[in-house]
Formats: C-alpha cells, sequence, structure tokens
C-alpha cells in the first residue's frame, strides 16, 4: 500500500519533499557536527580544565545548534556553533566562582583544578618512543597552561583562529564582537604565549 | 618587538600540538561525543511546534503555580465549595487509559447485563 494512502497527491508531494529535506539537513548538520565534535571537545577542555564537564558543554552546544539554527545555511554553523560553545564556557566559570565563594563559605576545597591531568585523558602512545611521548605531553601541558593563564577573550580568540581554524570575520561572530577586537586579542595572546613558552620553544 | 615569523611559528607549533592532542582521544570520550551528536540530531525529529510550545512550559508552569498559590493563601473567602458529584469522577476514571479500555469491551459488557437481567427475570 502506498505511504500517501489517505492523502491527497498535493499534500502528499509535500511531505514527502518535507521528508526528503529534513533527512537532507540531518545528515549534513551530522557531519558538520562529526567534524568539529573532537576539536570542540579539546577546545571547551582547555577553556575547563575538566574532561566531562567540557562533553556536557559540547553536548549542549550541539543540541542547542539543531535545536535553533539548524535550518542557517551550513557555512554559518561554524561561528554559531562556537559561540553557543563559548558562552557555555563563560557561563560555566561564572557558576564556578559562585560554587567557589559558597565552597569557600563552607570552608571546604575551592577548586579541583589541580586534579585535571591531561596525561590521564589521552589514549595510549601509537608508535612512539617514550621519550618522544613525554615531550609531546609535556610541551602540550605546558601550551595548555600558558593558555588557561591568558586573559579570557584573548584565549577564545587564539583557540578559535588557531585550533579551529576560523577567519576573522567568523570568529569575531563566535566571539560577539569586531573583527578589530578579534586581531587584537589574537595578537596579544599570541606575544604573550611568546613569551611564556619562548624557553621552551625553538 | 613584533616578529610574524615567530608569531606564525609559534602558532604552527601550537596547532600541531592541539591536532596531536585531538587525534589521541580515547574510545570512550569519543563513544560519548557520537552520543551527544545523535541526540542532537534526534531535536530535528521533533514537530516545531512541540520546541515552539515547549519553550513557554517553563512559563505556563510558573505562572500556574502562582495562580494556585493566590488562590490558596486567599482561603474560600465566603465562596461555598461545592463538592464535585459522583459522576464528575466517574467520568475523570472513564478518561483514564482502562476506561478507554473498557469501551473497546462494551459490547460484552452488554451482554453481560443482558445474561443478569435474564437471571434475575428468571429468579423473580
Amino acid at each position: 500500500m502506498s505511504a500517501c494512502a489517505g492523502f491527497s497527491a498535493v499534500s502528499c508531494i509535500r511531505e514527502q519533499s518535507t521528508g526528503a529535506k529534513t533527512l537532507q539537513r540531518e545528515r549534513q548538520l551530522n557531519q558538520f557536527l562529526a567534524e568539529v565534535e573532537r576539536r570542540a571537545l579539546r577546545i571547551a577542555e582547555i577553556g575547563v580544565r575538566d574532561r566531562d564537564e567540557a562533553l556536557d558543554l559540547v553536548q549542549d552546544a550541539m543540541i542547542k545548534l539543531a535545536r535553533n539554527y539548524a535550518e542557517r545555511p551550513d557555512n554559518e554553523w561554524a561561528p554559531l556553533f562556537y559561540r553557543i560553545l563559548q558562552n557555555g564556557v563563560r557561563d560555566w566559570h561564572r557558576r564556578q566562582k559562585v560554587k567557589n565563594r559558597v565552597m569557600v563559605w563552607f570552608g571546604r576545597s575551592a577548586s579541583s583544578e589541580e586534579d585535571y591531568d591531561i596525561a590521564a585523558n589521552t589514549a595510549d602512545p601509537a608508535g612512539r618512543s617514550p621519550e618522544v611521548e613525554l615531550q609531546t605531553q609535556e610541551a602540550m601541558q605546558r601550551l595548555e597552561q600558558s593558555i588557561t593563564e591568558l586573559p579570557g577573550r584573548q584565549r577564545e580568540a587564539f583557540m578559535l583562529r588557531t585550533f579551529e581554524g576560523l577567519d576573522v570575520a567568523s570568529t569575531a561572530v563566535a566571539m560577539g564582537c569586531s573583527d578589530g577586537s578579534v586581531k587584537t586579542h589574537y595578537s596579544r595572546a599570541v606575544h604573550a604565549l611568546r613569551d611564556k613558552l619562548g624557553d621552551h620553544w625553538k | 618587538m613584533n616578529d610574524p615569523g615567530k608569531d606564525e611559528q609559534i602558532a604552527g607549533q601550537a596547532k600541531e600540538l592541539f591536532d596531536d592532542s585531538v587525534e589521541r582521544i580515547d574510545a570512550a570520550t569519543l563513544s560519548r561525543l557520537n552520543q551527544g551528536r545523535h541526540q542532537a540530531l534526534a531535536e530535528l525529529q521533533r514537530p516545531a511546534a512541540v520546541v515552539r510550545w515547549g519553550r513557554w512550559i517553563p512559563v505556563t508552569g510558573v505562572a500556574a503555580a502562582a495562580v494556585v498559590t493566590a488562590i490558596v493563601m486567599r482561603g474560600p473567602a465566603g465562596i461555598d465549595v461545592i463538592e464535585a458529584p459522583a459522576a464528575a469522577s466517574d467520568f475523570e476514571m472513564l478518561l483514564e487509559m482502562d476506561g478507554l479500555e473498557m469501551f473497546e469491551d462494551l459490547e460484552f459488557y452488554t451482554l453481560l447485563d443482558a445474561v443478569d437481567a435474564d437471571t434475575n427475570g428468571n429468579n423473580g
């Protein structure tokens, strides 16, 4: 029996066309999210220094993008997605500040950031000597620490431009500021990192 | 002092390390990312009206709670409380799932009634 039994021919064609469009949109969004999810996780992780929290933030951003912006042109998805994610990271820091204040009030330890260990969150090395592995891990730890110490806007600009590869205009959309501000924040971030890492990096 | 070459080198090295750390994300984390992505894609299957009206659920919930609180705070204030007649509670019961199933078996209950009437008639 036809899937359109009980419907008029026009409404049936409309239903099928809408269904095909939704399916195509779903495929495109799936491809986009699959492409960005791992980098987004690491960017969020550097932002909050906690993998579980970062996973929650990335999932939240994916859901919000699908719910609110799936119909937007797919070239707008990356800046929108990172804007949602960065807002999530900022909100997370605000909540942490309040939480820490409450914890200090009750005489408990204020932050668990010291417990964060990047090596514990990475897969086993593949085909590398232990020395190379150790050097890579130490370099990444130093880099993460240096990025964490940057002011928030500089950190965002650096990670979006360098790690995600967004251009200035897309970074500006993601950060909710002007192109000029992005250039300034990025330039300051690179100089600060050069000062911090200069001794360790050739 | 500005040195574009050195800046690019720093950014390049940072990107290399970052990409390396992305490649080394463990399988359990990748699986959780995958689950999260499918949960997000499920949002596309939800009818737009549900999503649109769903946003108002918390607002309407709060508004309803406020109205109920206001009524409770004010009390009966001279208004006679009318108890719902028995028929109303019966109707409520019929609207439940069990009630709907009972409607499906209506023919059976009609037969039972007829049998009862016959039995009573023969006995009486």
